[in-house]
């Protein structure tokens, strides 16, 4: 097990830098509190076979408990957000709405004690006001949509993964298809106004048409955002561990490249862009929570293996549901991973996430922070070799330097670009450094 | 007390290191105590390799039927890039002893040596040694000298430089057999330059032969050639230990000390006279070593601040304090940044200074495929020709201009056992070899005699003679002109731009082949990326071999969400590890070993 971090003088760290203990100065870069908030919750009936996220098969006795435990750590961290109302809250899992309702109010209901909810209960706009919850489509009842929608949840994202129960049955995904039509109506009826669904393609054996319908089963949903994530084998899930021993094919990369283009076409037909690599919305409804993290915002993390990023600094806190419910008198869980702030690091990061976007980096911002590290580090030329990178990959087509055409100068890739978007951040951040 | 002054030469590893150890013993210049093996090859590169890079000149002393004789002797290196180390010794003697080695025979660089003594005029002794070896056949190796360089069997002496059998008769057989130093010809002093070393203490060292006149300490000393004046300090002698002498006669080496910064103060082959009462006439000097192989050093990293070029530049600026017979010129390379561009007297010559470079001077090099050097024809702007030399193909001038491609020739002897000679042939015909003679040596063996091509001799030629006669052919070169053949620049461009460093000077009828090897080989180098890459080869404009690297369908991960953010960049930071020891051309990032692929003939 990993040695865990004492989340104190973690904490301290980030205190001081956004200024709270009321020291003017310090290098708080002028980030700021956080407005974005994300809870972990971690249970779930059973173990997808291509899921990585930390979860553990359901044990009610533990929901109490679990519940007060993460009451409390909000309470510990509700200082973050500066007494500044949140603008976007995420609560993700697992299988959120496990919770029971019961337990829910509780949470709602400490939420709106321990931070300004107003922005959140004034609704959504522009890009501000929006709480998601995850919701698993077998969950969804009047009674637990009712709650959410009474808490200020505006915002559902149904993890439908596929409409085709042979293909679900392949992801060991347990639930009835036609049951993410009827949570997209139950939350409908709550009053809840934005509802996204989650797509998996490139299923073994999965085809294209396969596909094609999937995604029209979606659109008919009348759904505003729709996140459509191509298959990952990640490490040490039962899916990974059953390709290696060859039970499946993996489905071939020119069919992956095929389902993505499927993918935007239906989509945008249907009159949803794609904002993210994997992510579409109807413009205007794109998760502003998502965008936070993608922009390299700051966010407040709370239960077991949320992590967060808060004045630069990365953490992740512990995994392990009996080591989260642990008490400390300062309220926070401990932690198992935490970078401090580094700005080369940053720069890194922003790129990577940046070039996920349609909208892509802006130049300004990016070459401002090739000039502190300049500055700070007193190394050369930094500028110089992010730019030569800019225009090596626009030479190839894969990137647009629109040359601040639409206002401010931005970096973004092409369509043909965004295949290969890791590949080409790895570029960056090799000049970076 | 009489004089003799001779070096020892022989085909690589016959001995002649080896020999001297016994010769430093039984002249008692060195205690059993004080000796180890091949005493005189001093540098750590020598001893490693087991071979000799630098001559080194020792003066001993001997007593030959009650007279007392200084012996001055030269051990010289065996490899052909270092003949040029041969020939100066060779001037500052009037004998030789070539050594053969008793169970190899003759060899083509006991030849190519042999010759170059006789030469020089030099009375020679031919010393058959390892006798002590099973293998040993001194009749027969006898009879192949005979053979092959008309000497007599009974001139021949046999020892073993290992056991000490035979070495007293040698002893007597230099007092007896080798001239005298001739008589001074003037009383003006004239001593000739025959090596120079750089040392941190005392900066430039001279090795010199005394011909006419003498040298003393205090002396203010003219450098005929350079017409240059220096202050003798200090004068000694090699026995091997260092002892200073006050003066120097007719007929003997030292070494001179006169407060020289750089190698550059001193040209060996120059005459040395007294700025007082100076000779008017040189002695004989040498040429000037040729640099025949070419190749680029640049900084293997490339450090963000720029040091690393500095670094190479210090690096290389006091290697070459050191040997005085490699070239170098800054470059700069659209690919590799900048650099190097250094003349060698040969390949083995080019590995070593590498390896010098890097051990000495600590810095990791990457080095380009080397070339020749070539002379090329080119019209001048008033209409008349005009001759220049190109050591990079990326320096010929513009193909309209040119009028003819010259290349080093070299004559080629081969060493090879009878049942072989047919294959000998047919590679030496494959390298455009065009055939002169053969000599017979013994019932097994002949000497062929080919003019090849300097640049078809330098990839692995070497090796496939070995390959193909068992271990046995042996080889040496010597470059006898440059000739015009129609060679073209084959211009590689990978995805559309051309890359002066990998481009190459080929024979026409073989640059497609070239070309395409080349091309599979980089094929094989670079690695895939994000798109396809075409590679192709042209001659002017005129592609005529093409490969492509095809380009990842995808990559790129489909979650990448608040929590994912630290392990996916850390994968990313993981990927960029090879990446900074890439270089890149336009689009495309090339590994450094891929600047070597131009090495690979394809054969
Ligand atoms: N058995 C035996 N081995 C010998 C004799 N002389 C030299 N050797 C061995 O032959 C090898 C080469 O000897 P060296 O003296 O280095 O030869 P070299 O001619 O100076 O070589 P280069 O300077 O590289 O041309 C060494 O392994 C010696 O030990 C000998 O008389 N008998
Ligand atoms: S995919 Fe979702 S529901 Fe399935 S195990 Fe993972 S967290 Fe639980
Ligand atoms: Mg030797």
């Amino acid at each position: 097990m990993p040695a865990r971090i004492d989340p104190g003088p973690v904490y301290a760290m980030v205190r001081k830098a956004m200024g709270l203990d009321g020291a003017v100065s310090g290098p708080s870069g002028g980030d700021g509190p956080a407005r974005s908030l994300y809870i972990h919750i971690p249970f779930c009936f059973h173990k997808c076979h291509y899921c990585d996220f930390y979860s553990i098969v359901d044990s009610r006795d533990r929901q109490k408990a679990f519940t007060a435990r993460l009451v409390r750590e909000l309470r510990a961290l509700a200082p973050f957000s500066g007494g500044l109302p949140l603008e976007t809250i995420f609560v993700g899992g697992g299988t959120p709405t496990l919770l029971a309702p019961g337990l829910w109010v509780e949470l709602l209901a400490a939420l709106d004690d321990a931070f300004d909810l107003s922005v959140i209960r004034s609704g959504i706009r522009a890009g501000r006001g929006e709480f998601t919850v995850e919701c698993n489509p077998e969950t969804a009842t009047p009674e637990l949509m009712g709650v959410l929608a009474g808490g200020g949840v505006n915002r559902v994202s149904i993890g439908a993964q596929s409409f085709d129960p042979a293909m679900l049955k392949v992801l060991e995904r347990w639930h009835d298809p036609e049951n993410v039509g009827r949570a997209v109506e139950l939350a409908a009826a709550a009053g809840i106004d934005r509802r996204s669904v989650d797509l998996i393609y490139a299923i073994p054996g999965q085809t294209l048409q396969g596909w094609g319908r999937d995604l029209e089963r979606a659109i008919s949903l009348g759904v505003t955002h729709l996140s459509a994530y191509n298959l990952t084998y990640e490490p040490n899930t039962a899916m990974t561990m059953r390709l290696k021993q060859g039970e499946f094919a993996p489905t071939p990369e020119e069919l992956e490249v095929e389902m993505f283009g499927l993918t935007r076409e239906t989509l945008t037909s249907a009159g949803l862009d794609r904002y993210e690599v994997s992510n579409y919305a109807v413009p205007g409804h794109e998760c502003a929570h998502n965008l936070a993290y993608w922009r390299q915002k700051q966010w407040i993390a709370a239960g077991p293996s949320a992590s967060g990023h808060l004045a630069g600094h990365r953490y992740k806190i512990v995994a392990r549901l009996g080591d989260y419910l642990q008490e400390r008198d300062d309220g926070f869980a401990p932690l198992i991973e935490h970078e401090a702030r580094d700005a080369r690091r940053a720069l890194a990061e922003i790129v990577m996430t940046g070039l996920r976007l349609r909208e892509g980096l802006d130049a300004q911002a990016v070459l401002a922070r090739a000039d502190a590290i300049e500055l700070g580090l007193g190394e050369r030329g930094l500028g110089e070799r992010i730019e030569r990178e800019v225009q090596r990959w626009e030479r190839v087509g894969y990137l647009l330097d629109d040359g601040g055409a639409g206002g401010g100068r931005r970096w973004s890739l092409t369509e043909a670009g965004v295949l290969f978007a890791d590949g080409i951040a790895s570029e960056f951040i090799a000049r970076i450094g | 007390m009489q004089i003799r002054n001779f070096s020892i030469i022989a085909h690589i590893d016959h001995g002649k290191s080896t020999l001297a150890d016994r010769l430093l013993q039984a002249t008692h210049a060195l205690s059993d105590r004080e000796a180890r093996e091949q005493f005189l090859d001093g540098m750590d590169l020598e001893r490693e390799r087991g071979i000799t890079i630098k001559a080194s000149a020792v003066t001993v002393k001997h007593i030959h039927n009650g007279e007392e004789f200084m012996m001055n002797f030269i051990d010289t290196p065996g490899h052909v890039d270092f003949g040029y180390e041969v020939s100066r010794a060779l001037k500052a003697c009037e004998g030789a002893l070539l050594v053969v080695d008793a169970s190899q025979g003759v060899e083509a660089q006991t030849v190519v040596n042999a010759y170059l003594a006789i030469a020089q005029d030099l009375e020679i002794i031919p010393v058959l040694n390892k006798i002590d070896l099973p293998g040993a056949r001194p009749e027969e190796v006898a009879e192949e000298l005979e053979q092959v360089l008309g000497f007599a069997a009974e001139e021949c002496l046999a020892v073993s430089a290992k056991t000490g059998q035979g070495i007293p008769e040698l002893l007597s057989a230099i007092c007896d057999r080798l001239p005298p130093p001739r008589k001074p010809v003037t009383t003006k002093t004239r001593a000739l330059i025959f090596d120079a070393v750089y040392d941190d203490y005392r900066g430039v060292v001279i090795y010199a032969r005394v011909f006419d006149g003498r040298l003393k300490v205090g002396d203010k000393i003219r450098m005929m050639g350079l017409d240059r004046m220096h202050t003798i300090t200090e004068l000694g002698k090699y026995t091997p230990k260092q002892v200073k002498v006050k003066e120097v006669g007719p007929g003997e080496t030292c070494y001179i000390v006169a407060a020289m910064k750089t190698l550059g103060d001193v040209r060996v082959g120059d005459t040395i006279t007294l700025e007082q009462d100076p000779a008017e006439e040189a002695l004989s000097g040498y040429e000037p070593p040729r640099q025949m192989v070419f190749c680029d050093f640049y900084p293997a990293t490339s450090d963000k601040k720029g040091n690393d070029f500095e670094q190479l530049r210090e690096a290389v600026e006091k290697l070459s304090l050191n040997d005085a017979s490699f070239t170098f010129a800054p470059v700069h390379s659209e690919a590799l940044g900048f650099g190097f561009r250094c003349g060698f007297l040969g390949l083995l010559h080019m590995d070593i200074v590498q390896e010098r470079l890097e051990r000495e001077g600590d810095v990791e090099v990457v080095q380009t495929a080397p070339t020749v050097s070539y002379k090329v024809d080119m019209r001048g702007k008033g209409g008349g020709i005009e001759e220049i030399e190109v050591h990079n193909p990326a320096d010929l001038p513009d193909a309209s201009t040119i009028v003819a491609i010259k290349e080093p020739v070299c004559r080629v002897e081969i060493m090879v056992p009878k049942q072989y000679i047919g294959d000998v042939m047919k590679i030496c015909m494959d390298r455009r070899g065009i055939y002169r003679n053969q000599t017979y040596v013994s019932e097994t063996r002949e000497i062929l005699t080919f003019e090849i091509p300097l640049a078809e001799l330098m990839y692995d030629f070497y090796d496939k003679l070995k390959g193909m006669t068992a271990g046995y052919g042996t080889m040496d070169y010597e470059v006898i002109e440059f000739r015009t053949d129609t060679l073209v620049k084959v211009d590689i461009l990978v995805n559309g731009e051309p890359v002066e460093a990998l481009s190459l000077i080929t024979h026409r009828d073989k640059a497609e082949l070239r070309g395409r090897h080349l091309l599979v080989r980089l094929r094989q180098q670079i690695p895939r990326h994000q798109f396809e890459i075409p590679l192709q080869a042209a001659i002017g404009g005129k592609i005529i071999a093409r490969e492509t690297i095809k380009g990842f369908r995808k990559d790129v991960t489909a979650k990448c969400y608040g929590g994912d953010v630290t392990r996916k960049r850390k994968l990313l930071e993981k990927q960029k590890k090879g990446k900074d020891r890439m270089k890149s051309v336009g689009s495309v990032n090339i590994p450094q070993e891929a600047f070597m692929a131009v090495l690979d003939t394809g054969e």
